[in-house]
């Protein structure tokens, strides 16, 4: 019997290509694209899911009150003296570690290589699920110059990876070149971890630990715990918090911002902003990967519910047939589900292939790692083949059950009347252009808020500055490098920060936040160090004072801040103002720099207080350059980098490329959503191009009799437009509110933004008007054209 | 075999009713082939209609082999459509996607009859009725004579106790009709199945050994 269905079925598609072909690439560009999808949306939910250990291990964050309750900010560090405490004094605390990942030169024999390297404690092992390959456990690390290293790694440096463990090399660290052995080999971290590392080794053996060692006013690293099975997250963090009065209460005294600890669940590492190891995509992000691939696939569906339905008509007396056979209810619509069944899995399979095609070309554009092992999971072949008979049965079961249910004696006659009014295939219709429609208005607005970022006065230069990452060059690196740059005609001035703009070629940003006492108020600020005359090559406007200079010998007890920091300290002559800034010193405003986006403008600009650096401090070096070939200024500042440090990893970049790192995030989803709307729009033309086709099959005759009857084409044209324009009008009124709902909320994540302007939905409601109108006419042109007399003959 | 007591069937239109057939009593014995005749919208084919249990009656009883079948449900209904009661009809409604084999074999599947079995029952009806070349044709590769023929196969090969016609000859030229007509009178015959049929055409009710007269709703004779 299944036999006879499938024979049939196949038959059936030869004989009507127009719609087998309008479903079969629909449904397959539909399914490619939510594969590709929700695979996505699973990799990041499936990130640290093989740890053994994961609903056990949590790292530890502050959360810091800002300037009066204003506003919370989180931050990942805690005081070295931390580990120990927790450990001995809250019951059920099975291990800790502290964890510090940088990018390294490592020097075995000659040869350099750059190596991720993470420094944690010898508890690592015990708590994360990274086997060894090679030694065991926490024994690889035993020794403070003790290092483990993955497979990958072991491969790279050594000529046999096996022999690897008991070889020794150097780590640069903090400029420094330190001796290690190599006490293990891990398995290569997988995929979907958002820890990785090339190379572990103990924190205690980073020189700067020891500075910081038992000191409660210094927070510098991230702090993981496992606790044991049956204790609680929140009762963990009640214990947390109930040392803090004890170790902290000096501390915050002198200035430390007061703070709540907080926990955050392994299983959140990837997609909580506030982690660590934050993976940098915002969690709703996989959410709305779903949601798009879910709004794509039902227009496909409704395609395949329209075009079944009225497909079906012209096999009325088929169906009569069979039931007078005796055939059930239950039986046709097996047969007909058995059809759409047969097309689905077509479909599927020429998603699957242009799937196959597409994901190089999907991974480098939206910057995913998407890999068809992923398919080897049971559960996402499992989840694959549920998702799929689903589907299967909305868009074939639907029109079955219709077709089953009709009378034998109606559909003999071939009077089958499944459409009252056109009523369901209508409001599917509507809903296929409400969620164009939405789409299409949503990419206009996210393309309007990220032209915007782009093309907002930030306060500085951004086209003009390079920024070159020092790793970890040492000062007399930086000064040789600044001395060689000065001799360069093509560089205007040059100066040091800390901290970068935007996210540049090393991919780090970070901040520092301090509280102070002024005048009696608590005042928290961001704190930054620079070199001398930074706001000059920056290109900042001083709104009084002047810079850091060279000319005066008093600069380092003097600061800069910025207007909102003026404005906090409520002063009438900020200039000359001293402020305690505790552990900092006592500090001279000598300068006021107008606001400036210091950070992303998804956040207001915050109090900042800027401090001349050490030579130690700093980790960016800024040129100011006046060039007509920027590309070309560039790589020779790339060049001589490479020359003054040849250590050096990352590269010179200039502002306006890390500003656009900065959102790349909104930037790829943007194009996930322009890329998904388009698809939309051409399913729904697909499918509204055959449901035209069918209309006017229909009413051939009343074509033909109109035409006899002397109506113009034009006439014609617009009676059988008319109907389905209407659709689309009620369709973008529904979505107009809709999509600016949406993105009202999307919006509020920055702090700057557009405002939603009301001529995006008529332009949108334009495109989509004429989008429908030239699909529509493809056809009824035609039909108007064609010759009366042949139709009504037929009749 | 079918027994039609005070069958009456209306349609409202307005407030009043429209009369399709009105009190008709009916007995039609087991290896009978009655031809019912009458002028177009005499209701022959609502009664043929009813005697197949393609319709409900709006008033009175029908037992078909001494079962109350007029308001049976769609189960029982359907096991009848599969044993006992074959169709053929004036648009043959053979489906164009099966070639004649598969459209023969069809009424099996759905009576669940093993593949061994399909098979040697589609091959006696085609050997019977002369058409085993063109098993795997498809419908419109076949004259409309050939058609018909086909769709009888389809009825008789789930042996039916009864065959109801409605108009078999009605799109098929006079030599065509005839042969189809000898064919019917050959299943009543020699296989004792009981036939109704639908005609507008005298010579093809002779071919009956009853003829019944139908207008306006009601019987003539």
């Amino acid at each position: 019997m299944l036999i006879s269905y499938l024979k049939i079925a196949w038959r059936n598609l030869l004989k009507q290509k127009v719609f087998a072909l309008v479903n079969l690439v629909g449904m397959g560009a539909a399914l490619c694209a939510v594969l590709l999808l929700s695979l996505t949306a699973y990799k990041e939910w499936s990130f640290d899911r093989f740890h053994e250990k994961r609903n056990h291990i949590y790292q530890i964050v502050n959360e810091k009150v800002q300037n009066g309750n204003t506003s919370t900010m989180v931050t990942n560090s805690v005081a070295e003296p931390l580990a120990a405490a927790v450990k001995a004094e809250i019951p059920g605390v099975k291990h800790t570690s502290y964890i510090t990942g940088f990018n390294l030169p490592v020097r075995v024999g000659a040869n350099v290589y750059y190596l991720h390297t993470q420094f944690a404690n010898r508890d690592f092992f015990n708590m994360f699920s990274f086997p060894l390959v090679k030694g065991i456990g926490d024994e690889a690390l035993r020794e403070l110059n003790q290092v483990v290293i993955t497979e990958a790694t072991a491969a790279k440096l050594f000529s046999k990876a096996t022999d690897a463990v008991g070889k020794s090399i150097e780590i640069n660290v903090r400029g420094q070149w330190q001796p290690y052995i190599v006490g293990g080999i891990a398995e290569n971290i997988p995929q979907n971890s958002s820890i990785r590392f090339d190379l572990v080794a103990r924190v205690e053996s980073d020189p700067y630990y020891n500075e910081v060692k038992g000191k409660w006013d210094v927070s510098t690293n991230p702090l993981l715990v496992e606790l044991e099975p049956g204790v609680s997250q929140a009762s963990f963090e009640k214990q947390l918090n109930a040392l803090k009065p004890r170790y902290y209460a000096k501390a915050i005294q002198e200035g430390m911002t007061d703070f709540t600890f907080k926990t955050i669940s392994l299983n959140d590492f990837r997609l909580d902003e506030h982690s660590y190891f934050f993976g940098g995509v915002n969690k709703y992000y996989p959410w709305l990967m779903v949601i798009l691939s879910a709004l794509i696939i039902s227009i496909a569906c409704i395609n395949f519910i329209n075009l079944s339905v009225a497909r079906s008509l012209g096999r009325s007396a088929e169906i009569g047939l069979r039931k007078s056979l005796g055939a059930f209810n239950g039986q046709v619509f097996l047969q007909f589900w058995m059809e759409s069944f047969l097309l689905c899995v077509l479909a599927l399979v020429l998603g699957s292939i242009l799937a196959v095609f597409i994901l190089p070309f999907y991974n480098r554009q939206f910057s995913q790692h998407i890999q068809w092992e992923m398919l080897q999971d049971v559960k996402v072949i499992a989840g694959i083949i549920i998702i799929f008979f689903l589907i299967t049965l909305l868009a074939g079961g639907f029109p079955a059950w219709k077709i089953s249910r009709q009378h034998i004696l109606t559909m003999l006659k071939g009077k089958m009347n499944i459409n009252k009014g056109n009523y369901v295939r209508n409001s599917l219709i509507v809903v296929q252009f409400v969620v164009a429609v939405i789409l299409f208005s949503c990419t206009a607005i996210i393309w309007q808020q990220l032209n915007y970022i782009r093309n907002k006065p930030l306060g500085y230069e951004v086209n003009t500055i390079a920024s070159i990452p020092l790793d970890n060059a040492t000062p007399a690196v930086l000064d040789n490098m600044k001395q060689r740059l000065s001799q360069f005609p093509d560089v205007k001035s040059v100066s040091a920060g800390m901290n970068n703009f935007g996210i540049g070629s090393d991919g780090n940003s970070g901040n520092w936040i301090i509280g102070f006492s002024f005048h009696g108020q608590m005042l928290t600020t961001k704190f930054q160090r620079v070199d001398y005359n930074y706001a000059g090559t920056m290109g900042m406007q001083m709104v009084e004072g002047r810079d850091f200079s060279k000319e005066f010998g008093t600069d380092s007890s003097a600061i800069l801040i910025n207007e909102t920091m003026a404005k906090q300290l409520r002063v009438k002559e900020p200039l000359g103002t001293m402020i305690d800034l505790g552990p900092q010193g006592n500090l001279k405003v000598v300068g006021v720099i107008r606001d400036y986006h210091f950070e992303s403008l998804r956040r207001k600009i915050d109090p900042l207080i800027i401090g001349l650096a050490k030579p130690n401090d700093l980790g960016y070096l800024f040129v100011n350059v006046r060039t007509s070939n920027p590309t070309a200024t560039l790589d020779k500042i790339a060049r001589l980098w490479k020359e003054v440090n040849p250590l050096a990893e990352n590269s010179p970049t200039y502002l306006n490329d890390n500003m656009r790192r900065m959102y790349e995030d909104e930037h790829r989803f943007s194009n996930m959503l322009l890329s998904g709307a388009g698809l939309a729009i051409i399913i729904t033309c697909m499918g509204l191009f055959a449901v035209t086709v069918l209309a006017t099959a229909q009413r051939k005759k009343e074509i033909s009799i109109r035409k006899v009857l002397g109506a113009s084409v034009s006439s014609i044209v617009t009676l059988l437009t008319r109907d389905f324009l209407v659709l689309v009008l009620i369709a973008i009124v529904i979505a107009a509110p809709l999509s600016w709902y949406f993105m009202q909320k999307w919006l509020q994540h920055f702090e700057f933004h557009v405002s939603v302007p009301w001529w995006i939905f008529i332009v949108v409601g334009a495109i989509a008007i004429l989008i429908a109108v030239v699909t529509i006419s493809l056809q009824s042109i035609k039909a108007a054209l064609s010759n009366p007399v042949k139709s009504l003959n037929r009749e | 075999m079918i027994q039609l007591q005070n069958i009456t069937k209306y349609y409202p239109v307005g407030l009043g009713r429209n009369f399709i057939l009105k009190d008709i009593d009916l007995t039609i014995n087991e290896g009978e082939f009655v031809s019912i005749m009458g002028p177009s919208g005499s209701g022959k084919s609502t009664l043929l209609h009813i005697m197949g249990l393609l319709e409900e009656p709006s008033e009175g009883q029908y037992l078909f082999e001494g079962e109350r079948v007029d308001k049976m449900n769609e189960k029982k209904r359907t096991q009848l459509h599969r044993g006992s009661i074959g169709f053929v009809f004036q648009a043959y409604h053979l489906i164009d996607e099966l070639t004649v084999y598969e459209n023969i074999e069809t009424p099996l599947l759905y009576k669940n009859v093993s593949a061994s079995e399909r098979k040697s029952r589609v091959a006696d009806v085609l050997d019977r009725f002369n058409i085993v070349a063109k098993k795997d044709l498809f419908p419109n590769q076949l004259s409309g004579g050939q058609q018909q023929l086909v769709g009888i196969a389809r009825a008789i090969v789930a042996e039916p106790r009864v065959i109801l016609a409605d108009e078999p000859t009605g799109n098929l030229h006079s030599d065509q009709a005839k042969s189809i007509m000898e064919l019917f009178k050959e299943l009543n015959e020699k296989d004792k199945i009981t036939i109704v049929q639908v005609t507008h055409s005298d010579v093809n009710a002779t071919y009956g050994n009853r003829i019944i007269q139908l207008r306006d709703g009601h019987i003539r004779s």
